[in-house]
């Protein structure tokens, strides 16, 4: 039997283990080792700890985040209720929350096809300006979905917030779209 | 080669590491040495912390269930203590593998029959069981440093570690989602994971 030694069991092999990413044997050795060694073994433990923090950050609606369709589709059906708002590329629109949204979520739709890079510029009338730099996104998907921390907009009162969509190559930059955002308290 | 003097379908050992193993091999001895006249439960209960932590990581991974996962723990550890006293374990130095073949083959069992226990518990008191949360873990994490560090990761990492851990979902799996390779979300989770634990450090640090 090949021996795991403890050296070896460094995060991005604990993370794969833990993920189902490593073939049969190799999951089998890890098991083996992680009976063996209390340090490997508290190491997983505090992986999976951060997982499930992460989780529960992210259930709690404390991050704002750029997501994919398919993804917000999955909370959905994990039967969360989730506020949405459809806007075309220069659109605007008056929103708001309620005490009983989960999740508050903004399909920015937009053509990037060809774009390399995207940022998302935000200028909020409470918060000031920010600029999400690089966002995951699938050119093929026609657009964007934003989520925005729930926790944030449940403490907002009558507000604006403008968000630009900006093409980043190299030093060039070009503005793919813009939107409004009118908040209303509920 | 088990250890146990009833045949066993687990064909395997347990390569230990020294360090950690030789407590539980000597907690084993203890316990067998007093067998079956009488119990030694402070080190029938010091053996059942050490381990039980062990068990449970490895029944959440292969069950995805916090209470299966519990439930492995709790049978194992009866088991073992089972064993330990009969003198059914000939080798105190393979208690490690005991544990291990006996948490791989209930998993299998479980799996197999969709039963999930087979209890022993009246034959012995569940005090000796440790709790989910060991008493001597890590610390809990700040729920606000934890909101602030990942509010503050790059856009990409932040959303690769959303959507890995919201269901524990492979590198391919959310590659898929996001349009990228899964090497290219391995390398962003890797970074994100270890952005992420600088930063909670240097909070800690500057608390």
């Amino acid at each position: 039997m090949t021996r795991a030694k403890c050296s070896d069991l460094q995060t991005q092999e604990l993370t794969e283990y833990w993920l189902g990413e490593l073939d049969e044997a190799h999951e089998q050795r890890i098991d083996e080792h992680l009976f063996a060694c209390a340090a490997c073994s508290a190491r997983l433990g505090a992986l999976v700890d951060l997982g499930a923090a992460i989780r529960r950050t992210f259930v709690e609606g404390w991050l704002s985040i750029v997501l994919p369709e398919q993804f917000l589709r999955r909370i959905i059906d994990a039967g969360f209720q989730v506020r949405e708002y459809h806007l075309p590329a220069g659109g605007s629109v008056n929103c708001t929350i309620t005490p009983d949204d989960d999740f508050v979520v903004s399909y920015l739709r937009a053509p990037l096809q060809g774009v390399k890079r995207l940022d998302v510029l935000i200028d909020d009338t409470t918060s000031g300006k920010h600029r999400a730099t690089d966002v995951a996104f699938d050119p093929a998907a026609g657009g964007l979905v934003t989520m925005t921390s729930t926790a944030y907009v449940k403490s907002l009162k009558q507000s604006q917030q403008r968000v630009r969509l900006v093409a980043v190559d190299g030093v060039e930059e070009r503005v793919v779209a813009d939107y409004t955002f009118n908040h209303y308290p509920s | 080669m088990f250890s146990v003097a009833t045949a066993s379908p687990y064909a395997f050992r347990v390569t230990l590491e020294a360090s950690d193993v030789d407590d539980d091999v000597a907690l084993a001895q203890r316990i067998i040495g007093c067998a079956p006249e009488r119990r030694d439960a402070a080190a029938e209960a010091e053996l059942c912390r050490r381990l039980g932590p062990r068990i449970r990581l490895y029944g959440i991974k292969h069950l995805r269930s916090e209470a299966a996962a519990a439930d492995l723990m709790q049978d194992v550890l009866i088991l073992l203590l089972d064993k330990l006293r009969e003198g059914a374990v000939r080798e105190p130095s393979q208690v490690v593998s005991f544990v291990l073949g006996t948490a791989r083959q209930t998993v299998i069992d479980w799996r197999r029959s969709g039963a999930r226990r087979t209890r022993l518990l009246e034959k012995f008191p569940i005090d000796l069981l440790p709790s989910e949360s060991s008493d001597d873990g890590p610390e809990p994490i700040d729920a606000q440093r934890l909101r602030g560090c990942l509010g503050a990761l790059p856009e990409r990492e932040r959303a690769v570690l959303v959507m890995t851990f919201y269901d524990d979902r492979p590198a391919d799996a959310v590659a898929a989602e996001l349009g990228l390779s899964a090497g290219n979300v391995r390398v962003i989770r890797h970074r994100g994971l270890e952005r992420l634990r600088g930063c909670m450090a240097a909070e800690e640090g500057a608390a």
